[in-house]
Order: C-alpha cells, then structure tokens, then sequence
C-alpha cells in the first residue's frame, strides 16, 4: 500500500478518566474534578484532571497536595477502572462498525485505518460522524487526527484539544511540526530529548535538516527512524492483532517513604516478582528479558534490563535477575518507586528450555501430567485439556492498564 | 648470547611458543618470549601465567648441524615483533647476537634489525615438577582424548571449575570428563603404564585446546607429568604446562542413568548429517532444536519448525528400536558434538524419558560415553 494512499485516523479520548467521571455523574460537569490514586495519601499524584481543572494549571503526575493548593475548589474522584474498560470497549466497537482496521493502542487512544472506506474529501466528515457519535452516545469527547501515517495521525490528534479534528499532511510537516520543540514528537522521550540537546538540536526542525546519517550518528537506529518521521515518513501498517503481542509483563510500587534500606528494598523486589511470576502465569507467556526500573527520591528514573538464553517465568528467576540487576543499578540513594519486568516474551508453543543437570529432575515430575495430557488430547481434541500453564487463575493482581488489552482477545 | 640457527626450524619452534604468549597479559614481561642459548641447544619460552611452554633447538639432530653456538646466554624479546620479523627474513640463515647490554640484532642476509630487549633474570621460572608422577600416552591417542571431551566445557564463568576437563587415575584407568551443565562427555582410557597413586585434577579447557593444536597426530610418546597445581606434557622437543583449576569437580557418575525405556541404534553419521540439515532452519542459538521421532521398529524422524522460515522433516534409518515410542527435541549442535565426538557407525542411543538426560555411545565399546538433557517445549 503506498504511503500516499493511505488515511488514518488517530483518535485521542479527551482527559479519558475525568470525562468518565463526569458522564457518570452530571454533577461534576463543568467543574474542575481530578481523578487520584488515594488523596490522603502523601504520594497520591493526579492520575488525570478534566479540562476545568487544568484551567488552574492541574496537570497529570502533580502530587495531590500541590493540586490543591493551586485549585482550592478541586473535587477529587478515586479511580473506578471497571467504569473505564467498559468506556473504552464501547469507543472501540463504534470504532469497529467503520473499519476492521482498528489497532488499540492504550485504553484511551487508537488507529484507524479508512482507507478502503472513504476518499479523501469525505475523510473529515466521516471523523466528525464518529467524534459525535462518541458524545452523543457516551457523552464523552475526544480529539481525532486525519493523516497518510501513523505518526502524522498521532501528532495531529494532539494538536486541538478538546474536540478537534486536524488533518496534517505531508507538505505541512515543514511548517506545522519543524518550528515545535523536539520533545513533543512523538518517540522522543526526556533522554531522548536530552541526547539531542547536547547536539544543539532543539526543534523538529533541527532534527529534520540533519542528513539521515547524522541523525543516525547520534542516536543510532532510533536516531534513523525519528528522522523519517520528521520528515512526515511512517510505513507502520494499522495492525489490529498487534494488541494480542504483548511485549511486557511488570510491575512497579510507589513506596510510601522515599526508602534506604537494602534489605527492605528487596523484599519489594521479591513482592513484584511474584505479581509479575502470577501474571504471566496467567497469561501463559515467558519471557527473555528481565527489567528493572528504579526512581530516586529526585524523581530520576534509571533502569537495567539482561537478556537471556533460557525462558524466565518461574518467580525464583525473576527474583534471582531482578534483585542482580537492582544491586548492580541501584546508587544507594533513597529509592521512591522499584518496578520489575519481564520482556520479551515468546507465546507458548515458539518457547523451548534447555534442561539442566541441576533442574531436570524438577522439570521431570511434571512428566506423567504431561503424558496424561497428551494422550486426552490425542483422543479427545487439543482443546479438551490444557497445561496448567495456560489455565487462567482467579485472584492475581494484575496492572490494569496494561491487562485492559486483554478485553479485545474476549471479544473473539 | 651469540648464535645461527636456520629460519625454518626457529619458526617451527616460535610457532609453538607463541600458542602460549598473550597480548592481554597484566605481567609486562610475559608479552615477551624469552631466547636461552646453552651449550646443548636454544630454549624458547612463553607464557600467559596459565600455560607455559618451552621448546627446544639441539645444536645437532641427526647429524645435522643446526645451531652454531659462539656464546651462551639469554635475552627476552618483545613476542609480536620477533615472530614477525622471523618469519619475514630474507634467508634461511639467522644471527641472533646480544651487545651492550641488552640490544639485540637479529641479522639474516642483507637485513638487520636492532631490537631493545629486556633482562631474562625478569622472566618468571618453569614450574618446579617432580617426576616421580607420570605416565606416558601415545600423541595421537592424547589428540583424540582431548577432541572427545573438551567441546563441552563450559564456557561460562559462572562456575569455573566446569571450563576444564577434569582427568582422574583409578585402578589402572584414565577417566576424562567435561560437562557445561547441559551435556557430559566421558571418556576413559586404560593405561599401560598408570601411576601407582589416585590421582584427581581439573585441566583448563584452554589449556587442552592449545596442546591440541601443538601435538602431532602420530605414535610418539607423550610424558604426561602431574602434580597438585600443575601439569606437564613432554612431546619431543616441547614442554607443555598448564595450571590446574581449583575447586572440587562436581561427581557426575550419579547424572548418568543406568536404566533406559527406549534404545535407538543408528548410523551416526547418517543421523550427523540429518540433523545438520534440520538445523538449517534452526540457526538461531535460541531455537537451535530439533525433534526425534521414533516411528515403529526402524526409523526415526528428524524435524525443525522455525514459524517464521519452514520446516523440516527427514526419515533416518535405524538398525534397531526397542521399548516405548519417543518424541523428544533436543539441541542440534549438542547432538552433533555428540555424533562427531563417537565418530563410530554404529551409535547406541538410550532414552529414559522425554525430560531425562539420555546417553549416547558406540555399540562396539564403552570407552567414549555422551550424556545430553533434552529441550523442554511447551
């Protein structure tokens, strides 16, 4: 499909969390409301603020207190994430009724591909037929980018909101996306940002006017891929399976005290690999790579990941590697949030372990289970019966954001 | 130290020597080689501080005269460059002479280098041995000991003691073993002339390796001299030593099974080749697997499945298939290092269950033995 021929939309649910809110409950409309963790709490940070609130200069990430000294009259809402997940199926499946293509990216943002369903002029019209859909059954608003790519489609969304609609073409990428800061791409993060300062590039135009191979200098193969996208090129296809390849499973803990300890900090690095052994258990996913994450009291973030031969999903190795990788990272400086991750990960049936002299023998009393499995299956069909590893167990705590994904697979 | 010695024959024995000396070394003087001329002959010596080898240059060998000493004495030079220049002089014949010290010209024909050395009372001493353990192999039968098992040292320095080869004298009989915790091979060997003590150490499979490459494939004698930290090879003109490892060498003998429920009997060669072919599709080191399949009483398939590229099947003829059927995946470079290792037609295979480590060796002897754990898929 040629890069020309396409349109795109990428559509961005307004302050998502608050919006929902306030179609929950009508009393909050045209207030400043801000949805939070846990108010009372010292490390409660805004998790999203409705466009009232921002009006007093509210943000996401802004601890609680803080927010309510710059909004005296804020109301805060404690997140209901059942309210949201049936928000957002609800979008995708207006979504849906348009196109096959469509690729959720997180629980509030989107791809469509309607290329095949409108030409060119009509494009903005069919934006606005789901933008108010969206509010009149939902009564929730959101922001809808038109564009021949993914990125172009993701920056345009951004840039009127709420309630815009914003087409951006290729030709307008010198004059509409070169004179914003760097930081504002898309795919470019704080040490991305920081990298690309240090070569005195500071808007996107910056990045745009270097050669592809100067930008590749710099940052490598990300230093290639950022410089097409400066220059409006993107060939990623709308994917809508791309949802069911989950590439991580982690978790992370604010602590409630910025902590010291050496030994209590492990003891959370043990916690968060068990959630993390659970989850993926559930899942029936292994993984090659462990990840972990630490943030100092200062608010840097640092963080570590190995990769490796064998699949890790038993807790005892995510434990071993995670706590490895956090003495090997960690600067003794108090530590406020540790999160563990198991990337890489493989679907069952493309993994293999090579067996041990040290652990086969626990790998061989899962043996006879095995063989029992195998020969139901063979008389009964493979779906009669499944490895435990499969199974989906109740009860395991699981990050909610992340696991939302996981609604498109039911729906099969 | 003033002498001649012909070109082809300093090369030979500089080529051996240099097998030893390492431009990584945190001892200065040991990225030199050190030259000792004597009355019966030149010694050259290099070292890494883990192996040392010395090899010797008679004055005269079989009446031919090969050396023409005008003064004793001895010099290190700098390893890189004398190698180099050796092998690029101009003629046959070379004049090694040290003046003022320690400037040494190095002169063959027309050409003429001047290379500072430097004190060879510097130089670290040979390890002190008694003689009084040793035994001798023929080199050929060292060679073959040695490719039979240090393939599957393991090359992580997780556990050090598992990247040697640990060689044990019992009873008359030599047992090698080597095991990276994923596979084993054992070999053991009668000796003629065993060492009246037990005797128990831990080879660098380095170490191994670099006498491989410096032992020839005949008869002659090898001297294998052992001590507590060290261990000594004397072939012809050389001296090998190596440090030993230290560490108590895990007991392997409980690892290999003495019961098995399915035995395959195959040509190894043919089975070699199959699953080089299957492993085409199996490069990657982490999908480097391939299934066996028994199928009835006189075949076995060999499979590899990459999603992303194919796959493979092939049917392997075997001589025999007794007990229960099998499907097992396992490592194809494994199972080849195995095959290679055995070398024999006739490959005896002995599974015990598809998560069980199964043993492979020769239906015609015992003397060579592989252990493989299989790959668990989900």
């Amino acid at each position: 499909m040629s890069e020309r021929g396409r349109i795109l939309f990428h559509l961005d649910m307004n302050s998502f969390f608050a919006s929902v809110e306030q179609a929950h409950d009508p009393s909050l409309k045209g207030k400043p409301v801000a949805v939070a963790g846990n108010p009372k709490e010292r490390k409660g940070i805004i998790i999203t603020c409705s466009y009232e609130a921002r009006a007093y200069g509210v943000y996401t990430t802004m601890p609680v207190w803080e927010a309510k000294r710059k909004c005296p009259s804020l109301l805060f809402v404690t997140p209901t994430f059942e309210r949201y997940r049936i928000a957002s199926q609800a979008m995708f499946a207006i979504l849906r009724e348009y196109s096959d293509l469509v690729e959720p990216v997180s629980i509030d943002e989107g791809y469509v591909d309607v290329t095949s369903v409108v030409n060119g002029a009509d494009a903005i019209d069919l934006a606005k037929t789901i933008q108010s859909r969206i509010l009149r059954e939902l009564d929730l608003p959101c922001s809808i980018g038109i564009a021949p790519n993914k990125f172009l489609a993701k920056m345009a969304s951004g840039m009127k909101k709420p309630m815009g609609i914003t087409v951006l073409r290729k030709r307008d990428v010198a004059h509409v996306l070169w004179p914003l800061d760097v930081e504002k791409m898309h795919g470019v993060g704080e040490k991305t940002a920081n990298k690309l300062r240090e070569h005195s590039i500071h808007t996107i135009g910056d990045l745009g006017r270097m050669t592809e191979k100067q930008a590749s200098e710099v940052l490598g193969q990300h230093g290639e891929k950022l410089w097409r996208r400066a220059h409006g090129i993107d060939s990623r296809p709308v994917d809508p399976e791309s949802v069911y390849e989950r590439k991580s499973v982690g978790n992370s803990k604010t602590l409630s005290f910025d902590e010291t300890s050496k030994p209590a900090l492990l003891q959370h690095i043990e916690q968060l690999s068990g959630k993390v052994a659970s989850r993926l258990k559930e899942k029936g996913y292994v993984g090659y790579g462990v990840h972990v994450q630490i943030r100092y009291h200062d608010w840097q973030n640092r963080s570590k990941s190995r990769t490796f031969k064998e699949p890790i999903y038993r807790q005892s190795d995510i434990e071993k590697h995670a706590k490895k990788l956090f003495l090997e990272l960690w600067n003794l400086e108090p530590v406020r949030l540790v999160g563990v991750t198991v990337q890489q990960l493989k679907e069952p049936g493309e993994i293999t372990e090579q067996l041990t002299f040290d652990s086969y023998q626990q790998v061989a009393k899962e043996e006879p289970v095995r063989n029992l499995v195998e020969e139901l299956q063979k008389k009964y069909g493979k779906s009669s019966i499944q490895k435990g590893i499969r199974i989906r167990s109740k009860g395991s705590s699981s990050s909610f954001s992340k696991d939302f994904l996981n609604d498109h697979n039911k729906e099969e | 130290m003033k002498f001649e010695v012909m070109r082809d024959r300093l090369l030979e024995a500089l080529n051996d020597v240099m097998k030893a000396v390492s431009s990584k070394t945190t001892v200065a003087i040991l990225t030199g080689i050190k030259i000792e001329a004597k009355k019966e002959g030149i010694y050259l010596t290099g070292s890494d501080a883990d192996i040392t080898i010395q090899t010797f240059i008679p004055v005269e060998e079989d009446g031919e005269q090969i050396v023409q000493l005008t003064q004793t004495g001895s010099i290190v030079l700098q390893a890189r460059f004398f190698n180099e220049i050796v092998r690029k002089l101009p003629t046959n014949d070379v004049l090694i002479e040290v003046k003022n010290g320690y400037q040494t010209d190095v002169r063959s024909g027309k050409s003429e280098f001047h290379l500072i050395g430097q004190d060879a009372n510097d130089y670290p001493l040979l390890p002190q041995m008694e003689e009084d353990q040793s035994f001798t192999m023929p080199a050929e039968l060292v060679k073959s000991i040695i490719r039979e098992t240090v393939f599957a040292v393991s090359t992580s320095e997780s556990r050090p003691v598992l990247t040697g080869v640990n060689w044990q004298i019992r009873d008359g009989e030599l047992m090698c073993v080597a095991t990276d915790s994923h596979r084993l091979a054992r070999r053991s060997t009668k000796l003629e002339n065993a060492p009246a003590d037990e005797y128990n150490a831990v080879i660098p499979g380095k170490s191994l390796n670099e006498l491989n490459k410096i032992l020839e494939d005949n008869s002659e004698p090898v001297e294998i001299v052992l001590t507590s930290q060290q261990i000594l090879f004397k072939a012809g003109n050389v001296l090998f030593y190596s440090r030993l490892l230290e560490g108590n060498y895990p007991d392997t003998s409980r690892l290999i099974p003495s019961e098995h429920k399915t035995l395959v009997v195959v040509n190894g060669r043919a089975l070699h080749q199959a699953i080089d072919r299957a492993s085409l599709l199996a490069r990657e080191e982490r999908n480097n697997v391939v299934r066996f399949t028994t199928q009835g009483q006189n075949a076995v398939e060999i499979s590899s499945n990459s999603p992303e590229i194919g796959k493979v099947e092939e049917q392997v003829l075997a001589e025999q298939i007794e007990g229960e059927e099998l499907v097992i995946s396992f490592s194809a470079k494994y199972m080849m290092d195995a095959l290679k290792a055995i070398e024999g037609h006739d490959v005896q295979i002995q599974f015990t269950g598809v998560m069980r480590p199964f043993i492979l060796k020769s239906v015609h002897d015992d003397a060579i033995l592989q252990l493989i754990l299989p790959v668990r898929t989900y």
